[in-house]
């Protein structure tokens, strides 16, 4: 049961939700300016389905997310963000000799926290650019220790790892008036908790926004419709339970999300369609299908 | 007739003057640029933080030519520290302040 884990560490980093700021990308983060002594808000709503099986066992996994993320700004350039994320996770499969099994739980998952802090920025008429680093971790705030009558429930459908998590990252930001690219590079350096270690994250997230709407800006343009296109490239090394290296857990992903997002000075409504595009996993590691997401940032 | 028409002249004059003083009275409007402003959801930034100024009674944004309108309020001014300041805390730069 533990092979399967790697699903659950990988829905993690897929509901790793982009910061609130700016006309951000869907699924990855941006540089763009949180105003100091503000707040940004962002809820986003997440389905996960993973259900090619190369195991036998039939698994079907899904997984449904309302993730919170706040932002505030201390300076113009330090902000700080908080992710509570709320699953519901289930997964069926069946059992060596068994009847076919449901597997689930729902409630809080690990919130994270973390700083970004913009490092270089040059501002010009109608563009900016915006480089910034950020750093935070992972807390163990969704239990790892759920049962239900068949025993303890399996990672894949535990709500937390249990354990601290600290990662970090790069952003890269350009915006015009015309469009918007977010190049993010990261690292999740997962630790133990209770003998298992998820194994750690690193991943290379690309996103290009482009206006739609209005094709040409007039004096008055308060609102924008832009299409999202991004790539993201997620490499998650093989899980260990009590110091041994799990071979049907881990390897890589590459997904391709192609999105729309309404934006106004108030607010952003999204939505998005992410596919692999490519996996590469380990052993009997069960295959992503899909995810699909939908949220609203709020200025207040 | 001729004493009339300069009389007239006189007044015409006047009224201009006084319409214009008028209106200097009433509220003082500034302009300037901000540059690294390239979306709606960034702008809402530069107002908050604009509106939180003393006597600020409108502000009008265009995110086309990025340029941000302040109306002040009878008796009040925009200086350029505080418009600096504001858009500066909004993580933009301010540029031809007038």
């Amino acid at each position: 049961m533990q092979r399967i884990s790697s699903v659950c560490i990988a829905v993690l980093i897929a509901t790793g939700t982009s910061l609130p700021t700016g006309a951000a990308p869907i699924t990855t983060n941006t540089a763009l300016p949180v105003a100091k002594g503000e707040y940004v808000f962002r809820e986003q709503v997440i389905f996960n389905q993973s259900g090619d099986d190369p195991s036998g066992a039939n698994r079907d996994h899904h997984v449904a997310v309302s993730a919170s993320v706040l932002g505030y700004g201390v300076t113009p350039d330090l902000a700080l963000f908080g992710v509570m994320p709320v699953a519901y996770k289930k997964l069926k499969l069946n059992p060596p000799g068994g009847a076919r099994v449901t597997r689930k739980d729902s409630g809080l998952g690990d919130i994270r926290a973390f700083a970004r802090y913009t490092a270089y920025k040059k501002n010009m008429p109608g563009k900016t650019f915006r480089i910034a680093p950020f750093a935070g971790v992972e807390l163990p705030t969704g239990s790892n220790t759920g049962t239900d009558a068949l025993g303890r429930l399996p990672p894949s459908v535990q709500l937390g790892s249990g354990s601290w998590d600290p990662f970090g990252g790069v952003i890269v930001t350009y915006q015009t008036l015309d469009f918007e690219i977010d190049l993010q590079a990261g690292y999740q350096a997962n630790t133990k908790a209770d003998g298992f270690e998820s194994g750690d994250v690193a991943r290379l997230d690309g996103s290009l926004q482009y206006r739609l709407w209005p094709a040409k800006l007039a004096d008055d343009t308060s609102a924008f419709i832009y299409g999202v296109g991004e790539l993201n490239l997620i490499h998650q090394e093989k899980n260990r339970a009590n110091g041994i290296a799990n071979p049907n857990s881990g390897g890589t992903t590459l997904w391709g999300l192609v999105g729309l997002q309404y934006v106004t000075a108030r607010r952003i409504i999204e939505a998005g369609v992410q596919l692999p595009l490519m996996q590469d996993l380990n052993g009997t590691a069960l295959e992503r299908d899909y995810i699909v997401r939908g949220s609203v940032r709020l200025n207040f | 007739m001729r004493t009339v028409c300069k009389y007239l002249l006189h007044l015409t004059v006047l009224a201009i003057l006084f319409a214009g003083n008028i209106q200097a009275w009433a509220a003082s409007v500034h302009s300037f640029k901000v540059d690294g402003l390239a979306c709606p959801f960034c702008s809402y930034g530069v107002e908050k933080q604009l509106k939180a100024i003393p006597g600020v009674s409108g502000i009008k944004i265009s995110i086309k030519t990025s340029t941000v309108t302040v109306t002040m309020k009878d008796g009040t001014k925009l200086t350029r520290a505080q418009a600096d300041r504001a858009v500066k805390d909004a993580g933009f730069t301010m540029r031809n302040f007038r």
